[in-house]
C-alpha cells in the first residue's frame, strides 16, 4: 500500500543550513578574575565551592596564588567590588570562600596534584633544563616567586634577612588578622616543592657580586622595611610603628597601659592602634585627612574604631614635646581644598594657624615605609630594563645575570596580593628569560592577561584550559538573572569588640561548610560554564549534545540564539555565519 | 436461527457476531435502532467491545479512525445528516486505507427536516473512496454487513452498509441470525495491516507533499479496481458457509427483457412483483438491482443489461442541475461498451414518499411509449397543490 | 556533566522544519522527556502536523497519528479505546494540538472527550494564533494583539478564552497549565499526568512563537518567563476541577506593559491600552487566587 506511513528520521534535513548567525561556547573572564591582582580564577574556584568539590576548587587558587589561607585574610579583595553580584544584593564573599578553603586544606593536608595546569610539558620541565634562582627575601613575593619558578621546574634558593620567613605576613600583620600556623602552613607547603630558605641571610651586594658563579638569575623581592621619617622636632621621640608591630609578633609587648597616639592612615596605622588597644593602651589615631580619604582598609578602620580606637582627622603634626612623664604632640589644624589626589583622596591644606595639642605617653609613627638599602631599589631608566606591571627585570650589568626587582619595590600597589603578583610574573618572565630569551616576554606574557587588566595567569602561561578564555569582561547586562534569585550574603563569626580588646585572637571566624556552599552558590560564575545545561536543555533542535564536553552539531543548529540567552552566565556567544 | 427482526437490528447482530473492537457513534442526526443495540451488548457483556458514544458524527469516524489506527475492527452507523457532517472524515479513512465498516440508513437532507427514506446522502459520498453496498432486505443487511468486515480488511479499504431508512431499518421482518462459531469461520479475528506500535514507532496520515500525493490517491484507486476480486472471494466464502449469495448486482429476468427497471434498495423488491406481473401479462421485462455503486461494476452491468432496448432506471435521490444519480452512473459506465441502450430516468419516492407498484409500473409503461429518453429526468407522482408557493415578493 | 535531576532522553529529532527558536518544539521536547517511549501521540492540522515531518519522515521516536483539525480528542478517544481493547494500558496516548485545534475547531471533540472522562492526556500548545497558516486569530488570541485577521486599529478586542477554566468546568481529574521557560514545573506535570491514568488530563502549555509575535528567537523562553512573571500565564495546577493550587507565586509581578512592549504583535498599544490589560490580568490574577483558597491547603495539588 502507497500510504502517509514514515519512519524516516528528520534528520536527513540538514537544517543547520537556514542558520545565518552561529551560537558557540565562549567563556569570558568574570570581573572579580580581572580586579584580583593574581587573576584567580573566581567564578570556576566557586562554582567548585557550590558543588561542594573544596579540593578542585582549592587547586584551582592554587594554580594562580600560594596563598589562599593568608590572602583570604589579608588581601583587601578588590575582587568584591567589582563583583557583578553587588548590582543584585550584595557582593559575594569570596574572601572568606577563599579563607574556608584555603583553611580545610590545611586542615585535610590536601596535597598539589601533578601535572597541575593540564599541561603534559608540565611534567617533564622538572628534568629538562631547570635553572636555579636566588631570591632576596621570604616575604609573599620572594615566596612567590619561588614557588612558581619551582613550579616551573626551576630551583630556587630565598635569602631571608630576618629570624623566620614570610615578611609582612610574618612580622608586619598581627596575629588577630593573621595566625602564625595559618602561615606556617603556607609556606611550609613551598619549602616542601624543594624550595631552601635560608634566614637571617640578606642579600648582599658582595653576594651579587658573585650571585653568576651559583645561579642563573636574581630575584630582589625584599619589602619596605624602613619606616619614612616625620621630619618634625621631636621625631627622636617617636617610635616606630613597623618594629612596634615586629616586636610584638616576636613575643615582646613593650607598651602596658596609658595613651598613644598613632600617626598615619594606612593599614599598618591600624594594625598599631588596634595592637596597642589588646595591650590595654588607649590609641588616637592623627591622620592628616578626612577618614574617608584613609588609604587603609574601610572594614579595618571600622573594626578598629569599634574597638575604641579614636580618630582625629584632619590634623598633621608639628612637634613632639615632653619626656617620659607624657608628651606633647602639637597638632595643625588642617582644611579640605577642592583638589584631589591622583588616587581620589582630597588633598589638605593648613587651616591658618589653628593648632591643638594632645597629651599622650607614647606617640608611633606609621606614615609609610620605603626598602632597607638603596641598592635594593631598581634604578631608573637604565638600558637593559624592562618594566613591567609588577616588577623591573633587568640584565644587570654588574652581576651580568638577570635580576628581577619586585614585591613593594616595584609593584603599583603595596599589597600583599600585588606582591605575590609580582612574584608571579618575575617566575614567567625568567622562564620565558630562560627558554626563548627576553624580547619573547613582552608578547609570551602578554599573552597570559586575564581581561583587560595587569594580571597573569599561570594556568594560560601553561596552556591550560583557561587558555581559551575570552579576556573580555562579563558585565552585569550580560548576564540573565532570570536564573539568579536575591539571596542574603553569608556572614562569618566575628568576635564582639569587648572579646577582641583583650587578646590577639583572630577577629574574624570562618565560614562553616554550608555557609560556604551556600555562599559560592550565590556567586553568578560570570564567564564560565557550570554545566547548568540549559543551553542543551532549551535547544528547539536537539543539535546540542555530550561529546566529553557540550558540543553544537551545526548540521542542525538554525542559530536561534536560545541557547545564548539561556546561558545564565554569558558562557555563550553569537557571531555571523562567516558567509 | 430464524428471528424477526428489525433491519437494523439485523446490522447490531451482525456487528455482534463480526466481533466488533471498538465502536462509536453519535445517538442522533438521525441515528437509529442499531447503536442502542450495540451499546447494550456491550453493557450486557454479548459483546468485549468498547462503544464510544461521542458528541457529533464527526467525531464518531474520527473515534474510529483513531481506533483502526491502533489495530482493532471497528464499526460505526450514521444517516443523512450526520453522514453529512463526517463528509471530511470519509476522506481520510479512505485514504489512510482503514477497514472500517459503517451502516448508513438512507435519509433525506434538510430542509425541510425529514427523517424519512432519501438516497442523496449516501450517493453525495460517491467520491469519498469507500465501498458502497446497498441491501434490499433484513437478511441481506445481516449478511452484507458480515461480508462488509471482510472485504474491507481485504481491500484494506471502508465499506459503507446502505439500508433504506424505516422500509428496513424499522421493519421487522425474519432474519436467519448464523451462530458465532459459523461467523468466526468466515471471519477470522482481525488482523491489521496498519497499526501503532511504540516498539516500531512510525506516523500515520501526515503531509503527502506533491511529490509522492498522486502516487498514494492511485494506489487507492488501484485498490479500488481490485474490489470485485476481492468481493467475489469474499462471497464466495461466504456461500460456502451460510448457502447465500448476492453478487454485485442482482439481473431478476432480464435474460430476454426488452426494458429493464434498474434501482437499488427496498423498491427492488416491489419491481420483482411488478415484473413478475408484467410477464404474466406478456411483456418482456426485467429489474436491475444495484447493490455495489462503489466500486461500480460497468463490465458486469453491460453484460447484464447491455442486451435490452431500454433501461429505465429509478432514482429515489437527486443530483440538481443534473439529474438521477444512479442514471448517471449507468450511463456513463455504458459509454464506453459496444451495446449501449438509452437510459431513462426517473426520479420518485424522495423523502420517504411511498413508490408503489403502480409508480414501477408507470415508469414502465411511459418509458415503452417513449422513444427516446427525455434530457432531463422525469419526476414520477408531483402534485403541485401539495405544497403552496410561497410568495416572496 | 549534567547535574540535572530531569529526564534525559530525547525522542525528538532534529532537522524538524520548525521556525528557529519555536517555542512549540521546546515544549514537545520536554514533554517526551517526561512521558518516555511508551507514548502515542495525536496531532491533528497545527504547527506541529508540519514539525512532526511529512511523507516519509518523522521527527518523532514515538508512533504519531496524524488527524483531521477539529479531531484530536476523538480521535485521542478512539486510539485509547483500540490499545485497550488490544490489552496495552501501559501506552499513554497524548492528544497534541495547537490553540486552533483545541480552542477553535476541536472545541466539541475536546469537550465531549473529557466529558467521557476519556483516558488521555490532552496537550494544547499555545502559540495565541493560527501560525502556520500566517498568523490568523484564534479565541486564544489575546486581547490587543494585531494578527492578519485582526490589522491595524481592529486588533482583538476581545479576551483570551480561559481554557483551562473551560476544561476544569468539565471536573477531570487533572487540568494544569505549562511554560517552557519553567522545564522543571512542566516535566512534573507531564510525569504528573501520565501516572494519573484513567481519566482525561488537560495541559496548557504556554509556547512562544518568534515568527508569529514578531520576537527575536532567542527570546522565545526569556518572553515566556515574562509571561509567568507578569501574571499574564500564570502556573497552576486544578484537580478534579475543583483544587487549585498555584505553582508560582509570581511576587512581586513585573508589570504585564513589560511582556507586551517587547513583542511586535502589541507594538501599537497606547499607554491606556497597557492599562486596561494590566486591570484584566490584575483581575484574573484575583479570581486565581481566590480559587487557590477555597482549596483547603491539604486538599491542593
Amino acid at each position: 500500500m502507497r500510504i502517509s506511513r514514515s519512519n524516516v528520521s528528520t534528520e536527513i534535513n540538514k537544517t543547520g543550513s537556514w542558520r545565518f548567525v552561529r551560537p558557540g561556547y565562549d567563556e569570558k573572564t568574570a570581573p572579580c578574575s580581572n580586579a584580583c591582582p593574581v587573576g584567580q580564577d573566581i567564578a570556576r574556584i566557586e562554582m567548585l565551592m557550590g558543588q561542594g568539590m573544596f579540593p578542585a576548587a582549592w587547586e584551582t587558587i592554587l594554580r594562580e596564588n600560594p596563598f589562599p589561607a593568608v590572602c583570604g585574610r589579608v588581601c583587601f579583595h578588590p575582587c568584591e567590588r567589582v563583583c557583578n553580584r553587588g548590582e543584585m544584593d550584595s557582593a559575594v564573599g569570596i574572601h572568606h570562600l577563599e579563607r574556608f578553603v584555603g583553611d580545610l586544606a590545611i586542615e585535610r593536608a590536601y596535597a598539589l596534584p601533578h601535572p597541575f595546569y593540564g599541561d603534559e610539558a608540565e611534567t617533564d620541565r622538572r628534568a629538562t633544563g631547570g635553572k636555579t634562582v636566588a631570591i632576596g627575601g621570604a616575604g609573599p613575593a620572594g615566596l612567590a616567586a619561588a614557588y612558581f619558578l619551582a613550579r616551573l621546574g626551576h630551583t630556587c634558593d630565598i635569602y631571608e634577612a630576618d629570624s623566620e620567613p614570610g615578611g609582612v605576613l610574618r612580622w608586619g600583620i598581627p596575629w588577630y588578622r593573621l595566625p602564625e600556623d595559618v602561615l606556617k602552613a603556607e609556606i611550609s607547603r613551598i619549602v616542601d616543592m624543594g624550595v631552601k630558605i635560608y634566614c637571617q641571610k640578606p642579600i648582599t651586594r658582595d653576594f651579587m657580586a658573585r650571585a653568576r658563579e651559583q645561579y642563573d638569575a636574581v630575584f630582589l623581592g625584599c619589602g619596605y622595611g624602613r619606616s619614612l621619617p616625620l621630619w618634625i622636632p621631636g621625631e627622636e621621640k617617636v617610635l616606630n610603628g613597623l618594629a612596634y608591630l615586629h616586636d610584638i609578633r616576636g613575643g615582646d609587648n613593650t607598651c602596658t597601659g596609658g595613651r598613644a597616639a598613632v600617626i598615619g592612615g594606612g593599614n599598618t596605622a591600624i594594625d598599631v592602634a588596634r595592637s596597642l588597644t589588646r595591650l590595654g593602651v588607649e590609641p588616637i589615631l592623627v591622620y592628616r585627612r578626612r577618614r574617608q580619604d584613609m588609604p587603609a582598609f574601610d572594614h579595618e578602620v571600622e573594626m578598629a574604631l569599634a574597638e575604641g580606637v579614636q580618630l582625629m582627622p584632619l590634623v598633621a603634626p608639628v612637634r613632639i614635646d615632653g619626656g617620659d612623664g607624657g608628651m606633647v604632640l602639637t597638632l595643625q589644624r588642617m582644611r579640605t581644598t577642592r583638589m584631589e589626589t591622583a588616587g581620589g583622596r582630597c588633598r589638605v591644606e593648613p587651616d591658618g594657624d589653628r593648632t591643638e595639642t594632645l597629651m599622650v605617653d607614647q606617640v608611633y609613627s606609621a606614615i609609610g615605609a620605603e626598602p632597607g638599602e638603596n641598592w635594593l631599589f631598581p634604578p631608573e631608566h637604565q638600558p637593559g630594563q624592562l618594566r613591567m606591571s609588577h616588577c623591573i627585570l633587568w640584565e644587570h650589568p654588574d652581576a651580568r645575570l638577570p635580576v628581577v626587582f619586585g614585591g613593594d619595590l616595584t609593584t603599583p600597589v603595596k599589597s600583599v596580593t600585588d606582591a605575590v603578583a609580582s612574584g608571579k610574573q618575575a617566575a614567567m618572565a625568567l622562564d620565558t628569560r630562560f627558554r626563548h630569551g627576553g624580547k619573547a616576554i613582552p608578547e609570551r606574557l602578554g599573552a597570559c592577561r586575564v581581561g583587560d587588566g595587569t594580571a597573569l595567569s599561570m594556568e594560560i602561561y601553561l596552556s591550560g584550559r583557561r587558555k581559551t578564555r575570552n579576556p573580555a569582561i562579563v558585565p552585569f547586562s550580560a548576564l540573565n538573572t532570570d536564573y539568579f534569585a536575591p539571596a542574603e550574603r553569608q556572614a562569618p563569626p566575628v568576635l564582639s569588640p569587648e572579646t577582641r580588646c583583650g587578646s590577639f585572637e583572630e577577629v574574624e571566624g570562618a565560614y562553616g561548610r554550608d555557609a560556604a556552599v551556600q555562599e559560592a552558590s550565590r556567586c553568578f560564575n560570570c564567564g564560565i560554564c557550570n554545566d547548568c545545561d540549559n543551553c542543551r536543555l532549551f535547544c528547539p533542535e536537539v543539535a546540542i549534545y555530550i561529546d566529553g564536553t557540550r558540543c553544537i552539531n551545526l548540521d542542525y543548529c538554525k542559530g536561534c540564539g536560545i541557547c545564548v540567552v539561556e546561558c545564565p552566565r554569558n558562557a555563550m556567544t553569537l557571531e555571523e555565519e562567516a558567509s | 436461527m430464524k428471528e424477526v427482526v428489525e433491519g437494523s437490528h439485523a446490522v447490531s447482530e451482525a456487528v455482534r457476531l463480526a466481533r466488533v473492537q471498538v465502536m462509536s457513534a453519535y445517538p442522533i442526526t438521525p441515528q437509529t435502532h442499531i447503536v442502542e443495540a450495540l451499546s447494550e451488548y456491550c453493557a450486557d457483556g454479548r459483546m468485549a467491545a468498547r462503544f464510544i458514544c461521542v458528541e457529533s458524527e464527526h467525531s464518531a469516524m474520527a473515534a474510529v479512525i483513531g481506533a483502526a489506527s491502533g489495530g482493532v475492527r471497528t464499526f460505526t452507523a450514521t444517516s443523512s445528516h450526520g453522514l453529512a457532517l463526517m463528509h471530511e472524515l470519509l476522506h481520510w479513512a479512505s485514504a489512510a486505507r482503514l477497514p472500517i465498516v459503517m451502516a448508513e440508513v438512507n435519509r433525506a437532507l434538510g430542509p425541510g427536516w425529514n427523517i424519512w427514506m432519501d438516497q442523496t446522502d449516501s450517493l453525495a459520498q460517491r467520491d469519498t473512496g469507500w465501498i458502497q453496498l446497498y441491501c434490499e432486505d433484513g437478511q441481506e443487511v445481516l449478511d452484507t454487513t458480515l461480508l462488509a468486515f471482510r472485504l474491507a480488511e481485504s481491500a484494506s479499504l471502508p465499506v459503507m452498509v446502505v439500508l433504506d431508512a424505516f422500509f428496513l431499518s424499522h421493519t421487522y421482518e425474519p432474519v436467519d441470525i448464523p451462530d458465532q462459531a459459523s461467523v468466526d469461520r468466515f471471519l477470522p479475528a482481525f488482523q491489521p495491516r496498519i497499526q501503532l506500535d511504540t516498539q516500531d514507532p512510525f506516523a500515520l496520515s501526515q503531509m503527502a507533499p506533491p511529490g509522492c500525493y498522486m502516487e498514494m490517491r492511485h494506489d487507492i484507486e488501484a485498490g479500488m479496481r481490485r474490489i470485485p476480486e476481492h468481493y467475489t472471494a469474499a462471497e464466495e466464502a461466504f456461500a460456502s458457509v451460510f448457502g447465500r449469495r448476492y453478487g454485485m448486482l442482482e439481473a431478476y429476468r432480464c435474460e430476454d427483457a426488452d426494458i429493464i427497471l434498474a434501482m437499488a434498495g427496498t423498491a427492488v423488491s416491489t419491481s420483482r412483483q411488478v415484473v413478475d406481473d408484467l410477464r404474466e401479462r406478456g411483456e418482456k421485462v426485467g429489474v436491475l438491482k444495484l447493490r455495489m455503486f462503489r466500486p461500480f461494476p460497468a463490465a458486469l452491468l453491460a453484460s447484464l443489461a447491455g442486451d435490452a432496448r431500454k433501461i429505465a432506471v429509478l432514482d429515489r435521490n437527486f443530483c440538481f442541475g443534473v439529474g438521477g444519480i444512479f442514471a448517471q452512473e449507468i450511463r456513463a459506465a455504458l459509454y464506453l461498451m459496444d451495446s449501449r441502450p438509452p437510459v431513462y430516468s426517473y426520479i420518485a419516492g424522495l423523502g420517504g414518499r411511498d413508490v408503489t407498484p403502480e409508480t414501477i409500473e408507470e415508469i414502465y409503461v411511459r418509458t415503452k411509449q417513449s422513444e427516446r429518453p427525455a434530457p432531463e429526468s422525469v419526476w414520477i407522482g408531483l402534485d403541485p397543490a401539495a405544497c403552496p408557493v410561497c410568495r416572496t415578493d | 556533566m549534567i547535574h540535572s535531576p530531569l529526564p534525559q532522553t530525547d525522542y525528538m529529532a532534529s532537522g524538524h522544519v520548525g521556525c528557529p527558536g519555536c517555542g512549540a518544539t521546546v515544549a514537545m521536547k520536554f514533554a517526551l522527556r517526561a512521558l518516555g517511549e511508551k507514548t502515542m501521540l495525536v496531532i491533528p492540522a497545527c504547527c506541529w502536523a508540519i514539525i512532526a515531518g511529512s511523507h516519509p519522515q518523522t521527527s518523532l521516536k514515538v508512533p504519531v497519528l496524524h488527524t483531521a483539525f477539529a479531531t484530536a480528542g476523538a480521535a485521542a478517544s478512539g486510539l485509547r479505546a483500540a490499545l485497550d481493547m488490544r490489552g496495552d494500558t501501559e501506552t499513554t496516548v497524548v492528544a497534541w494540538a495547537g490553540d486552533g485545534g483545541t480552542f477553535d475547531i476541536g472545541f466539541q471533540a475536546l469537550s465531549g472527550a473529557v466529558e467521557r472522562n476519556e483516558d488521555f492526556i490532552y496537550v494544547c500548545y499555545d502559540n495565541e494564533a493560527y501560525m502556520n497558516t500566517g498568523v490568523q486569530r484564534s479565541s486564544s488570541t489575546p486581547f490587543g494583539t494585531r494578527t492578519t485577521t485582526t490589522p491595524g486599529t481592529n486588533w482583538k478586542h476581545t479576551r483570551k478564552k480561559n481554557i483551562v477554566e473551560a476544561f476544569a468546568a468539565h471536573r477531570i481529574p487533572y487540568a494544569a497549565t505549562a511554560s517552557i521557560a519553567y522545564p522543571e514545573d512542566m516535566i512534573r506535570k507531564f510525569q504528573r499526568a501520565r501516572e494519573l491514568k484513567g481519566g482525561s488530563r488537560f495541559l496548557h502549555v504556554y509556547a512562544t512563537c518568534p515568527t508569529g509575535w514578531r520576537v527575536p528567537s532567542d527570546q522565545c523562553i526569556k518572553i515566556a518567563r515574562l509571561a509567568v512573571k507578569t501574571r499574564a500565564f500564570p502556573l497552576y495546577e486544578v484537580t478534579d476541577g475543583v483544587r487549585y493550587t498555584l505553582n508560582h507565586d509570581a511576587e512581586p509581578p513585573l508589570p504585564v506593559r513589560d511582556y507586551l512592549s517587547v513583542q511586535g504583535r502589541f507594538k501599537h498599544l497606547t499607554d491606556d491600552d497597557y492599562g486596561e490589560i494590566q486591570a484584566m490580568v490584575d483581575e484574573d490574577w484575583e479570581l486565581l487566587k481566590r480559587k487557590v483558597a477555597l482549596a483547603p491547603e491539604e486538599a491542593r495539588a
